[in-house]
């Protein structure tokens, strides 16, 4: 894997000394995705799938192509991508489409971000549903008992992350999902942080349901997908209807379009989904099993690196197998906020700080007033870590 | 507590730009939940803490590590000092008003709100030519040009004028008459002691050599005020020095011409007038000369 030439698709990282480590947040963007997306403004920005002029067929060509890339980057038929304004989104559609009268439980864990637990605790507040944790240790990771005790045969379905963007640890979705079916419960896989960095095949690993967004794997803003096994999109209940959606309407009632249309009300964000196509080749082309085993260099880098600072506390268990390069920190005596404005303010630096969403897996990791976050990505370098390791250690002094 | 302050400087630069409103509304909502016993729920302070702790590091670490480690007490010494400032601006303006002056009644020091609104003494043109001659005389007392000053033997100023001042009477001396005045600044020390003792010099004749030594020694008799006049006077052989200067002998007379001064509306010294035309502190010797060409070639 050439960093260097991956680095030179990046406008932001040309002539510039930016450090960007908070792809956890947010991926830079590489010239072919912004190409994309200008591509279809500039030269064919119509509508898809309604009129009949050659740029709406245009449109409908390359959306189609993307909805193809996309589907082969995450293992997945077409008609099982849905596309979602991001991952929350996708979430939500799930916890308000599913049938939940037979069922009622829904289990997550204490590890999740606040866009997977929100919709489902808000669902049980109402009693809709009823929701059940399973939590993990102090260090942010599961014992083999911790699904087995939650999951059971009154259980409808599992949200659990593919990797929490707390600690950049997988969880142990393979047996989650055994456990799951074993019951009768479907799987709901946040994929925000596992998609950009880990090589998901959604029909090898027996999902149900998996959410990620384009922006966190070098594609635009508001675009992500819903991916979701073909008989269970069938019995999902559509809650946004609209222009797109129906075969025939008349004032007595509605025909359903087949999948995915039924859930894409209205004029998509369509340079958003040729964007999402552009980074998923991208990384494809590269290969994603290239990026992972990179990702683990820089983590192995990033973690030493951090623990040669004096007062640094890493929040999780680094030693976890299949981690992304990502490690929350704290600094003892400086507040984490301060610790990334000053790596800002000292070497451009971009840090995130703070409770990342996930405030009752920071709270429960003990750090109830947040930490910070280096999360690292495919043209993040072993100088940079290096630069950053100085600049913490020039920071920590001041405790 | 750097939001006080900020909620103060952001304040008034959201008065002018736009761009400084969301941290002015920031500054607001924290020193408000700080006047209410509230922790500040905004990253403000901590973003400025950052921010001058990061730019520090790189020169200073020990006073980077120093302005870390006492921040909250520097940020109230700074609220101190604004609130201090603050309130003696007000106080300030409150003179300007009743007195028009910032430094209260019969004062004549330097007032900033008479150049903000145009009609303070702080403007040249608003000064106003004294009517009398009286004071340390020198050159022709008939002559047609007639140069006063008005100065002050601890400022800076006059003192820098000094030179041009010689200049000026070893050129024309016998054209003009110069007439120093004497208006020493309140908030000087010793200046009014300086200015009293220099009139003791001239009762025995040695008055410009007493002067010449004054600003040479500026320095020192502003931090140990008789002392060096004594010493001064020693040095010259005056005799009566000592009971002129000590009986305040010609206290009425300098008081005499610091209200000509005030009269004349000096906001600064050295002003000169030269034949009524008034000149302020000039920097150079030809902003002191040319005008008396100019008036004595209009005298011919």
């Amino acid at each position: 894997m050439d960093v260097q030439k991956i680095r030179s698709d990046f406008p932001m990282l040309q002539g510039g000394k930016l450090i960007y480590f908070d792809n956890a947040c947010t991926t830079l963007k590489p010239k072919q995705v912004i190409d994309a997306q200008t591509e279809y403004y500039s030269t064919y920005s119509a509508c898809s799938g309604r009129s009949a002029h050659h740029l709406s067929k245009k449109t409908d060509e390359e959306t189609a192509k993307a909805r193809e890339t996309v589907a082969k980057f995450i293992g997945a038929k077409q008609t099982e991508i849905l596309w979602t304004k991001n991952t929350s989104e996708a979430i939500n559609l799930v916890a308000h489409s599913l049938d939940f009268s037979q069922r009622k439980k829904v289990v997550l864990t204490n590890m999740e971000h606040h866009s997977a637990l929100l919709p489902f605790m808000h669902l049980a507040e109402k009693g809709t549903i009823k929701t059940e944790f399973a939590l993990a240790g102090k260090d942010g990771t599961f014992t083999d008992d911790a699904f087995s005790q939650s999951i059971d045969k009154n259980t409808a379905l599992v949200v659990v992350h593919h990797t929490t963007n707390s600690t950049g640890n997988p969880s142990p979705y393979r047996e989650i999902v055994k456990i799951a079916h074993e019951n009768g419960a479907l799987v709901l896989i946040d994929a925000a942080q596992g998609a950009p960095h880990h090589k998901i095949d959604f029909k090898k690993e027996d999902f149900d349901f998996l959410a990620f967004s384009g922006h966190k794997m070098l594609g635009p803003t508001g675009i992500g997908c819903l991916v979701g096994k073909s008989h269970l999109l069938e019995k999902l209940n559509p809650f946004m209807l609209g222009g797109g959606t129906i075969e025939t309407v008349s004032l007595s009632g509605m025909k359903l379009h087949s999948l995915p249309d039924r859930f894409e009300a209205g004029i998509q964000n369509y340079s958003g989904i040729l964007g999402m196509a552009a980074a998923a080749n991208y990384l494809m082309k590269i290969g994603m099993e290239n990026i992972e085993k990179y990702e683990q260099e820089l983590d192995a880098e990033l973690v030493a690196a951090i623990r040669q600072i004096s007062g640094a506390q890493i929040y999780g268990n680094t030693n976890a197998k299949g981690r992304s390069a990502l490690v929350s920190f704290s600094l003892k005596n400086v507040s984490a906020h301060q610790v990334a404005l000053m790596a800002d303010s000292l070497s451009q630096i971009a840090l995130r700080s703070g409770l990342f969403c996930a405030q009752p897996a920071m709270e429960h990791m003990g750090a109830p007033k947040g930490a910070v976050r280096a999360s690292l990505y495919l043209y993040n370098t072993k100088d940079e870590i290096r630069i950053f390791k100085e600049t913490m250690e020039k920071i920590a002094k001041l405790a | 507590m750097i939001c006080f302050i900020a909620l103060f400087v952001f304040g008034v630069l959201s008065i002018f730009s736009a761009k400084y409103r969301p941290f002015a509304r920031q500054a607001f909502d924290c020193t408000f939940r700080r006047l209410t016993l509230r922790p500040c729920n905004t990253t403000l302070e901590e973003e400025v803490k950052s921010k001058t702790v990061a730019a520090l590091l790189p020169k200073s670490e020990k006073l980077a590590h120093f302005t870390n480690k006492h921040w909250d007490a520097i940020t109230w010494a700074f609220t101190l000092i604004m609130i201090a400032s603050l309130a003696y601006s007000l106080l300030g303006i409150l003179n300007y008003v009743y007195y028009g002056n910032c430094n209260g009644p019969n004062s004549t020091g330097f007032c900033i709100y008479g150049d903000l609104f145009g009609n303070g003494a702080s403007n040249p043109s608003q000064l106003i030519a004294p009517t009398s001659l009286a004071g340390i005389q020198k050159g022709n007392s008939n002559a047609s040009v007639t140069v006063v000053e008005f100065g002050c033997y601890t400022c800076p100023y006059t003192k820098a004028a000094e030179p041009s001042v010689q200049k000026l009477l070893a050129e024309y001396n016998g054209s003009i008459l110069f007439v120093y005045k004497h208006f020493p600044l309140p908030n000087h020390n010793n200046s009014y002691a300086a200015a009293l003792s220099a009139m003791c010099a001239a009762d025995e004749g040695k008055y410009w050599e007493y002067r010449s030594a004054l600003f040479e020694r500026q320095g020192e008799f502003r931090a140990n005020g008789n002392a060096t006049f004594y010493s001064i006077a020693s040095s010259l052989s005056l005799q009566n020095f000592t009971s002129c200067f000590q009986n305040s002998t010609h206290k009425a007379e300098l008081d005499a011409q610091i209200t000509q001064g005030i009269y004349s509306r000096i906001y600064g010294t050295p002003t000169f007038f030269v034949n009524g035309k008034p000149i302020v502190a000039p920097a150079t010797y030809d902003e002191l000369a040319n005008p008396v060409k100019e008036a004595l070639a209009n005298s011919r």
